[in-house]
């Protein structure tokens, strides 16, 4: 999907408008964009920006927030190089810029009617939040709905106080595990030890009518989709969003092609059959 | 009887009156000696019988590293505002012309560049025929393509002169008082053996997954990047932030980037898609012969011959071809 008008050649001002600590390395942020602007600037769950932090530079960031509301963007953010280590140095008030939004989404139209598994791993939780949102706001919608989680350990989970209150809702089902657990997580979540294919093994979901989407650090996606195999899961209903560091989001840039595909323009999001012979996909 | 023939005393006098469209720019040897595309401060410099430039005229309109925002508190981030120069770029051969139109077709698609545009838009192009040497394997070295305004066909001691452009027929008309007709049979189109063969193998998508050579090229490439940067259709770009020395300020540059070099295929987190040479050099020919994004399948060669000209350890995707079809026979 391509953004429309300009605000995908010229980063747009947006203010942020509130930010907090999730875990040690990685913040919440909200950000504003600009009344002319915020009409124009419509996005799919799935989506990213190109976020700037000006004299810094610019970043791909996923969408995290729900979409539709009016002007506002979401973003959860991992310190992890120069431009988010400036970011995080910016205060609540400071200006950013934002291209976009970019990519293509999750097909969550095509999903209406179906029992929809999220599957995050650490920061992959950002564009699963959205969707995840979306469809509890359309749940009439879809079918059953579970969330697995993991993280590296207690303290590395993000979002809990959201997480908890979502986990006391009866149309959603959540899973949290933990690579290593030296201490119990906070807000009262239930938590296991262990790796989220090892999760995704103990739990029994519907496999019927159910489509998958996935989202986290490159070695997670073999070893998810190797255990969903072994349950018979369909590579046509697995959904993969797809990390790479896009420059341009404009499909010109060449540094995230996939095969004969742009993560940039035909994804982040792909379906397993697209790109599981394609070399260097996962 | 042809019309439109130039003579080749009478180039002096051609340049004058292309110099009303723009700054001339046009191969010549440089101080280095080597043969590049340069303003041409005297017309006796250039030159129209030469094999290769080391880099093609995707310069012109891709520059290696070139602004394409600026930042300060009060405006925000903003396009630059100076204009592109007009430039008239002399004696570029078919395949440099087929390189832009394939620049073209990235750039100026769906959400035209507005650099490139720009920049395209001031360029006016004059084709000349060329004489190919073992290092080319394009499929046509005399065809007159469609993306310049004049084309410069060699004829004995001169050049036949076919508009292309309508900017291109008002040249012509123009030139006429130089011109005139002239007795001369037109060069012969000859395409190399080798073509036939690379088409076929792009529209198959055969990615040559057996052969031995991708590790043979893999242990021999220095990841110099040098046969992307003389690549005519090599266009992958790096985006920078400069920011000033007042902290506030910024510009925003577009640079030529390379996927052979190790960090292009990086991402957060310091995780590399493409660590391996192997694997860069297997992306690099995914782009060139198979495409991707809006050139997917399309064939990125143009035959110029660059790359195999300067490779430094003597890597020569052809090979691939060339192994492909003693396969085929076998």
């Amino acid at each position: 999907m391509k953004p429309a008008g300009d605000l995908h050649t010229i980063p747009v001002p947006a203010a942020i408008i509130d930010r907090r600590p999730l875990s040690d390395d990685t913040t919440f942020f909200r950000l504003r964009l600009d009344d002319d602007v915020a009409p124009r600037f419509s996005f799919l769950p799935g989506q990213f920006i190109q976020l700037s932090v000006p004299a810094g530079g610019e970043v791909p960031i996923s969408l995290a927030g729900i979409p539709g509301r009016h002007g506002i963007l979401e973003l959860c953010i991992r310190r992890a190089g120069h431009v988010t280590a400036l970011l995080h140095d910016q205060p609540a008030g400071a200006m950013v810029g934002v291209r976009g939004p970019f990519g293509n989404g999750f097909p969550v139209e095509e999903w209406q009617g179906k029992n929809i598994l999220l599957l995050a791993g650490g920061l992959g939780l950002a564009p699963l939040r959205s969707l995840l949102y979306y469809l509890l706001r359309m749940r009439h919608d879809y079918g059953e709905i579970t969330l697995m989680y993991g993280a590296r350990n207690p303290t590395a989970i993000l979002f809990k106080e959201e997480l908890a209150e979502l986990s006391g809702r009866r149309d959603f089902h959540l899973f949290l595990t933990v690579d290593f657990a030296t201490e119990e997580p906070a807000g009262g979540l239930t938590c296991r030890t262990g790796l989220l294919p090892t999760l995704l093994r103990g739990v029994n979901f519907t496999l019927e009518n159910t489509v998958a989407a996935i989202c986290g650090p490159p070695a997670l996606y073999r070893c998810l989709i190797a255990e969903l195999d072994t349950f018979g899961f369909s590579a046509e209903a697995i959904f993969l969003s797809l990390e790479r560091r896009m420059k341009c989001g404009m499909g010109r840039c060449c540094h995230c092609a996939v095969g004969e595909l742009f993560c940039c323009t035909d994804g982040p999001v792909f379906r397993l059959t697209e790109v599981r012979e394609i070399e260097g996909a996962l | 009887m042809t019309k439109n023939f130039l003579n080749g005393d009478d180039i002096p006098r051609f340049l004058e009156i292309l110099a009303g469209y723009g700054a001339l720019h046009g191969p010549l040897l440089t101080e280095d000696g080597v043969i590049a595309f340069r303003p041409l401060r005297d017309p006796a410099h250039l030159l129209l019988d030469y094999q290769r430039t080391l880099l093609p005229p995707k310069k012109y309109l891709l520059p290696p590293r070139e602004t394409i925002l600026t930042y300060a508190p009060a405006t925000g981030y903003r396009p630059p505002d100076t204009p592109a120069p007009q430039i008239v770029l002399i004696g570029v051969h078919p395949c440099d012309l087929t390189g832009i139109a394939y620049l073209d077709r990235v750039f100026l698609g769906e959400d035209p560049d507005p650099s490139y545009r720009a920049r395209r838009d001031a360029l006016t192009l004059i084709g000349l025929s060329c004489d190919p040497d073992d290092s080319c394997f394009c499929d046509g070295p005399v065809t007159t393509p469609t993306e310049c305004d004049l084309f410069m066909e060699r004829a004995g001691t001169g050049y036949f002169l076919a508009p292309v452009t309508t900017r291109g027929r008002e040249m012509l008309e123009k030139l006429s008082p130089l011109l005139g007709g002239r007795e001369t049979t037109h060069l012969t189109p000859r395409a190399h053996p080798l073509v036939p063969e690379i088409r076929r193998v792009a529209a198959r998508g055969e990615t040559f997954d057996a052969s031995h050579l991708w590790d043979d090229f893999a242990a021999r490439c220095l990841s110099c990047g040098a046969c992307s940067l003389c690549c005519p259709t090599c266009y992958c770009f790096d985006v920078l932030e400069c920011g000033a020395l007042d902290g506030t300020t910024a510009t925003r540059l577009r640079e030529w980037d390379n996927c052979l070099f190790r960090a292009h295929g990086e991402v957060a987190g310091g995780f590399n898609f493409r660590k391996a040479r192997r694997e860069r050099f297997r992306y690099r020919y995914r782009h060139k012969y198979l495409g991707f994004g809006p050139t997917r399948g399309e064939l990125a060669c143009v035959g110029c011959g660059r790359c195999r000209a300067v490779c430094p350890v003597g890597i020569d995707l052809l090979e691939l071809f060339t192994e492909g079809c003693h396969e085929a026979r076998r």
